[in-house]
């Protein structure tokens, strides 16, 4: 007899992904610079690393540090621009079959517009991720997503200039309560809610009582910070998400299919593979095999029968 | 199906050690064979070139044989792959070889000194842009600093395996004699010997060949044999203070200077943008940020904004 495959298909605020696996901004470039790797088509998703509207040099060296288990970094949203993306990265995008969405930051409530804006209408980007959680610049980033009102004034701004997108918002794990932000963004009319951002983090140098990262703090990342994004995204599952349609992209630490499993139990919809992308350029495609034979196993004929099962 | 779709030309491939010799105190040489696919992508790399390690699943050495200053980093649990240059490169059938020198800094490289063979490491290469050598030279001069002699190994094979027209002299420098990554043969590093390659060591405190900089020998170099800045070329490894310094030298005696730079990776192939050089931008008082794993690590000495 033969063997039923498992569906793992999920609806994600209406797009329907081939699978539930993204590779999350910052960690995939900005179109098909993992494709010397791997097949990028077979991801469900992809996301950008984050555009602003003007280029952006970035921070000094050293950008990064490795910890236990983890790693900070400090890039600061260096970038080429909403111009050059255009011009050079979407004709690639366009190529692309896996539903891409575009990370995209700002120092200014009306930045973030503008980019929005200017990426309204172009068919091959299925949506936006705010980030409003980026801890390694000086204006924008973090100072937006800790603030509950400056997420619901920033979220309904760009809703209103790119209704024909997904609009996902992701969000800071450096917060007093998650779920208080998350329904914020949600109110406001996001249409996912992509969790967890880096933690903002030091490592000192002893020798010289220095911190390594020129930027002195960096965004911790990683296996470190897994069981905590489990733990957020259960939160925020449960106290927000569980009774609507807007879907959790879970991220934090994912470097196999358990891991990946572990997330949607706790009431992720999909899932972003972001440091381990830097040890395994195929990793994420690895995972949506692990995924398939960990649904074969379970007799699961359907991933969205898994979705936020967590017994407690 | 899932091998079709992570079929890849840069790896990860497996190669298995065949070597891991100790070279003095701190200096390793490790051997790895590579087959298949591996075989054929490493086949083509050039010197200057590196390959990112995983080196998390090596095992530590016993905790009485770790140098002190290494012993509490040495608890920390591996991450990121690490990257590597080659100091020598061959081929056997459909195998290829690979050779890394390597310096134990820290706990990655700690682990690596354990490795043996038959052990497999899993390799992400050949990455970057490495050395390249132009039309119409006769002199290619050689200057490394400590580990910066590895990839100059590599390439003073090439210039006299395929570039037999040009003289190469190598300038090879260290703290000490034991800080020199080279099994020593006659005052001589065996390995630049083997090449036929004229070489001369430096060391600061004079242990070994002449006392003083790389940067100073070089500038006596080149002001007794007064070279035609049209026929030389430099080529440099090294820490950054001594690669600012011989752009600096190769700028004022107007000759043409590649140095192979360093930075901190995570990824090594691009997406994970740590790895930032500043640069002059071309036309303009700006500067930029280039990539070392994909812009470089070998960079035109004119262009590099150092960072001291």
């Amino acid at each position: 007899m033969k063997k039923k495959k498992a569906d793992i298909s999920v609806d994600f605020a209406g797009l329907r992904l081939a699978n539930p696996v993204f590779t999350a901004s910052g960690t995939c470039g900005y179109a098909d610079e993992l494709a010397d790797f791997a097949n990028i088509n077979v991801l469900g998703g992809f996301i950008t690393k984050s555009i602003t509207l003007k280029p952006r040099k970035g921070n000094p060296t050293p950008r990064i540090v490795e910890t236990d288990s983890g790693m900070l970094n400090a890039i600061g949203l260096a970038n080429i621009g909403l111009e050059n993306f255009i011009k050079e990265k979407l004709p690639l995008i366009e190529k692309m079959t896996a539903k891409v969405f575009v990370n995209i930051a700002g120092e200014t409530i009306d930045e973030y517009v503008a980019v929005a804006q200017r990426l309204s209408g172009e068919k091959a980007i299925a949506g936006l991720e705010l980030n409003i959680s980026c801890p390694n610049v000086k204006k924008g980033g973090i100072t937006f997503g800790t603030d509950p009102i400056q997420v619901a004034e920033i979220t309904s701004a760009v809703k209103k200039v790119s209704a024909d997108k997904i609009l996902m918002v992701k969000l800071s794990p450096c917060v007093t309560d998650i779920a208080i932000i998350a329904r914020v963004a949600v109110d406001s009319g996001a249409d996912a809610l992509s969790l967890i951002n880096t933690f903002t983090a030091m490592v000192i140098d002893i020798e010289t009582a220095r911190p390594v990262l020129a930027n002195k703090t960096g965004g911790l990342s990683g296996p470190a910070i897994k069981p905590i994004a489990v733990y957020l995204v259960n939160k925020v599952y449960n106290e927000v998400t569980k009774n609507t349609n807007v879907p959790i992209l879970g991220m934090g630490g994912i470097r196999n299919a358990s891991d990946a499993v572990e997330f949607i139990i706790a009431g992720a919809t999909a899932v972003g593979i972001g440091t381990a992308n830097f040890i395994d350029p195929a990793c994420a495609i690895k995972i949506i095999e692990g995924i398939k034979k960990y649904c074969a196993r379970k007799k699961i004929e359907s991933i969205k029968e898994l979705i936020g099962t967590l017994e407690i | 199906m899932t091998k079709e779709h992570i079929k890849s030309n840069k790896g990860p491939f497996t190669a298995a050690v065949t070597a891991n010799k100790r070279l003095g105190e701190r200096f390793y040489r490790l051997r790895l064979e590579f087959a298949g696919a591996g075989a054929r992508a490493f086949a083509k790399a050039q010197p200057g070139q590196f390959a990112e390690l995983d080196l998390s699943t090596a095992t530590l050495p016993p905790p009485d044989t770790i140098p002190e200053n290494l012993l509490d980093v040495s608890s920390r649990n591996i991450l990121l792959r690490r990257p590597f240059s080659f100091c020598d490169l061959s081929s056997k059938g459909s195998k290829t070889y690979v050779e890394i020198l390597y310096c134990v800094l820290g706990p990655a490289s700690l682990r690596m000194t354990t490795l043996s063979k038959n052990d497999l490491v899993s390799v992400i290469g050949p990455l970057g842009n490495g050395f390249s050598v132009p039309k119409g030279r006769k002199i290619a001069l050689l200057a490394s600093g400590g580990m910066g002699a590895g990839p100059l190994l590599h390439l003073a094979k090439i210039l006299k395996e395929k570039h037999t027209k040009i003289d190469v002299i190598a300038i090879v420098g260290a703290k000490t004699k034991k800080e020199l990554p080279f099994e020593i043969h006659k005052s001589q590093p065996k390995d630049f010997k083997k090449y036929k390659v004229k070489s001369l060591i430096t060391t600061d405190d004079g242990s070994l060949g002449i006392k003083g900089l790389v940067t100073e020998c070089l500038t006596e170099w080149l002001n007794k044999n007064k070279p035609a800045s049209k026929d030389t070329i430099i080529y440099s490894c090294g820490p950054e203070a001594m690669l600012a310094r011989v752009a600096e030298i190769a700028k004022q005696h107007k000759i043409d200077c590649q140095i192979s730079m360093e930075r901190m990776m995570a990824c090594g192939f691009g997406v994970c943008q740590s790895c930032a050089v500043e640069c002059s931008a071309a036309g303009s008082g700006e500067t930029i940020y280039k990539l070392c794993c994909k812009d470089g690590p070998v960079f035109d000495g004119k262009e590099v904004i150092f960072n001291l």
